[in-house]
């Protein structure tokens, strides 16, 4: 077994004289090479992490290590990672130029190797020209470019990057995820990507890890985390739009199995049911939008009025009402319907999933 | 006469000017004049309203400007009748200060002298105790006070208290009398140096806290980010502080310059409470010369001509501080 790059263990950090837990143990094993990307809203620990990474931060407890070593006891600056920061964090007074060199300068690294590490990283970066000019005179995405190439000179074994994209222009942003694609793969870099932006996360990370709260709720491959969320909350937190979310009991009697709330109830099976007892506990369901279709009002297991239609390119995504619960359905643009028309939902039943009424995880129910 | 007033007042200061306030949508309110119905735009009400702080500022200070200008061309002393009796000169009280009046140099000089010296040292201890106070310790919010205090004291009583202090038996000759163990005391205002000394002293003990309280500001609006950038580049807190911290903080410290310098070039009220400029004229700045021509000598168009010719200098300096950031000054942040 290979020895992780970057191996975060019961990780923690407290605010407020310990009152807050900013980041409350958390556990997280990144491989070299790797992109992973920390997703979850504001203020549930993503940032106060990287800190703690380069070394900003000192943790309350827990342990980080690089290549199996624990580098709690190394200097930030010292400890072989990068981070580029939301607002860049550019010095202004400086040239791109001497933007560029500083983390090589202050290192004491000759002039003319710095002067061949400066030129290559503007080449990469396509900053060539614009290397004599203010660092005050550049735009939002060459600051960025600026902020990236200080910190790659440096060689870091780990990038760092706390949500290098939210203050550039739509535009801006899908050439800079290109670049940032691309420069991944030339340079072969670990890379930890702190968003709240699941778009940046899905088009990037190898892996997404979800946080809320201080705590990592799943940690899994970039092409299944939406279609197997572990945790309510991750089920909706991703996917566009995310996953329709009921809470009630289900209902066990010798003619089938209905999932009920208070508003709300889908008849699940037909026949009797496995196990009499899951009707004592608590269950929250998910239905995917794309689990249900449009279908005839006599047979559908479900009918909706449409309060809202909001076109996604080849899709539609509807908002139904059905009796009082909301849901979001998928169709595809060619299905003509407006707001206030009903219609037949159908459901398929086989892709719902149940998540523990208490605990909020997942959980196999037979029914 | 009191209804005119009554029917002018309301309509003029009142409707129109409210309505103008209210009515009139943000954007248009640049074009004072169309944005005006019949009645004084925002603008010209403004222009209005300002027109008796601008005639009292034209008479207390573009007149006297005008008279002490004609009076620098003229022989004029209050002791020969009347300024408009004075005979014009021309140029004469220009040429005689600038190419023969060594005292006026030598006082151009010292007081450049004393300036250089005082602002070095100032801005020096200023930044250093700024950085000092950036951190957390106890009783911070009563230094800084006492640090503050000095500024806040008369000219005029600081020069006094170190005047005593200063005396052949006061307690700075004292305390360097216990420390070193000598009997032998400074005559601090019978030599040229150490009375220069003493003014310095003085001058950056009354005013080192202006520097302080404008350096310490501008440390405290220096963004966080750039810092905690270098330092994560491997950069030492030497460095931090001499490549990023200090050239962000540079139009601070230009600014702090400009004011200390304006200042400075006046320096009077210290030097005469302590040496009159004293011993001979040895610590005479301009300010105490041109007192001394004025009032001692009874010189006013001479002491007139020599009042612009520094006016000309301090204008000129500060144009020259202020060019390397006129244009970061006056442009409009994006």
């Amino acid at each position: 077994m290979t020895v992780p790059k970057l191996k975060l263990v019961k990780l923690k950090k407290m605010f407020d004289n310990g009152m807050v837990a900013a980041v409350d143990g958390i556990d997280l094993s990144i491989d070299a090479g790797e992109t992973i990307a920390l997703l979850g809203p504001s203020g549930c620990g993503k940032s106060t992490t990287l800190n703690m990474i380069v070394g900003l931060d000192e943790p309350t407890s827990g342990d980080i290590q690089i290549d199996g070593q624990s580098i709690l006891q190394v200097p930030a600056g010292k400890r072989d990672v990068g981070l580029v920061f939301q607002d860049y964090a550019v010095f202004t007074s400086m040239t791109v130029r001497q933007n560029l060199a500083f983390g090589l300068q202050v290192r004491g690294i000759s002039k003319t190797k710095i002067a061949t590490a400066v030129e290559e990283i503007a080449e990469l970066l396509d900053m060539t020209e614009r290397l004599h000019v203010r660092a005050k005179d550049l735009g939002g995405s060459e600051l960025q470019r600026v902020a990236i190439g200080r910190t790659l000179v440096t060689k870091p074994a780990i990038l760092l990057l706390d949500e290098p994209l939210s203050n550039l222009e739509a535009a801006a942003r899908l050439a800079m995820r290109r670049e940032l694609r691309r420069l991944q793969k030339e340079i072969g870099l670990t890379i930890i990507y702190v968003t709240h932006d699941q778009v940046e996360a899905l088009s990037l990370a190898d892996r997404i890890a979800v946080m809320r709260a201080g705590k990592i709720l799943q940690v899994e491959k970039t092409s299944v985390i939406c279609d197997s969320p572990d945790h309510v909350f991750v089920a909706g937190f991703l996917g566009s739009p995310p996953m329709n979310l009921i809470r009630g009991r289900l209902e066990c009697r010798e003619e089938g199995v209905v999932m009920k709330s208070d508003t709300f109830a889908l008849r699940l099976t037909k026949t009797p049911p496995v196990d009499h007892r899951l009707s004592e506990n608590l269950f929250t369901m998910g239905i995917r939008a794309e689990s249900l279709t449009i279908a005839p009002a006599e047979t559908a297991p479900l009918i909706g009025t449409v309060l809202s239609s909001e076109p996604k390119g080849a899709e539609v995504v509807l908002t139904l009402k059905v009796d009082s619960t909301r849901l979001k359905m998928t169709v595809p643009s060619t299905a003509h319907l407006s707001e206030g028309e009903t219609t037949g939902i159908g459901v398929d039943l086989d892709s719902l999933i149940f998540f523990d009424g208490d605990t909020n995880r997942r959980i196999d129910v037979t029914l | 006469m009191r209804t005119i007033i009554h029917k002018l007042t309301p309509s003029l200061f009142q409707s129109e000017v409210a309505i103008d306030l209210q009515d009139t949508p943000l954007p248009a309110r640049t074009s004072g004049r169309e944005g005006s119905k019949g009645g004084m735009g925002i603008a010209a009400t403004g222009r209005f309203l300002m027109l008796p702080g601008q005639i009292v500022s034209l008479l207390v200070l573009v007149v006297p400007l005008i008279v002490a200008l004609y009076m620098s061309f003229t022989d004029w002393s209050p002791t020969r009748g009347s300024l408009f009796d004075a005979q014009f000169v021309g140029f004469e009280n220009y040429s005689e200060l600038l190419i023969w009046d060594t005292r006026f140099l030598y006082a151009v000089i010292r007081t450049i002298l004393i300036s250089t010296v005082c602002l070095s040292l100032e801005f020096m201890l200023g930044l250093g105790l700024a950085v000092l106070f950036l951190r957390e310790f106890r009783g911070k919010s009563i230094l800084f006070s006492a640090f503050l205090s000095p500024m806040m004291i008369l000219p005029v009583v600081v020069g006094y208290t170190f005047w005593m202090l200063f005396q052949s038996n006061g307690p700075i000759n004292q305390t360097i009398a216990f420390l070193f163990g000598s009997e032998a005391t400074i005559e601090w205002f019978r030599s040229a140096p150490f009375a220069l000394l003493a003014v310095v002293v003085t001058e950056v003990w009354h005013w080192t806290p202006l520097f302080f309280l404008i350096l310490l500001s501008g440390l405290n609006a220096v963004p966080e980010n750039p810092i905690r950038a270098a330092v994560i580049l491997g950069a030492n807190p030497r460095q931090v502080f001499w490549r990023v911290i200090l050239p962000m903080l540079k139009p601070v410290i230009i600014v702090a310059f400009i004011i200390r310098s304006m200042e400075i070039i006046k320096l009077f009220d210290e030097v005469f409470m302590l040496t009159r400029g004293g011993p001979g004229s040895s610590t005479e700045t301009i300010s105490l010369y041109i007192y001394k021509l004025a009032f001692n000598d009874f010189q006013l168009a001479y002491g007139a001509a020599a009042a612009f010719i520094v006016l000309v200098g301090s204008l000129l300096l500060v144009h020259l501080m202020l060019r390397p950031m006129r244009k970061q000054l006056l442009e409009v942040h994006r």
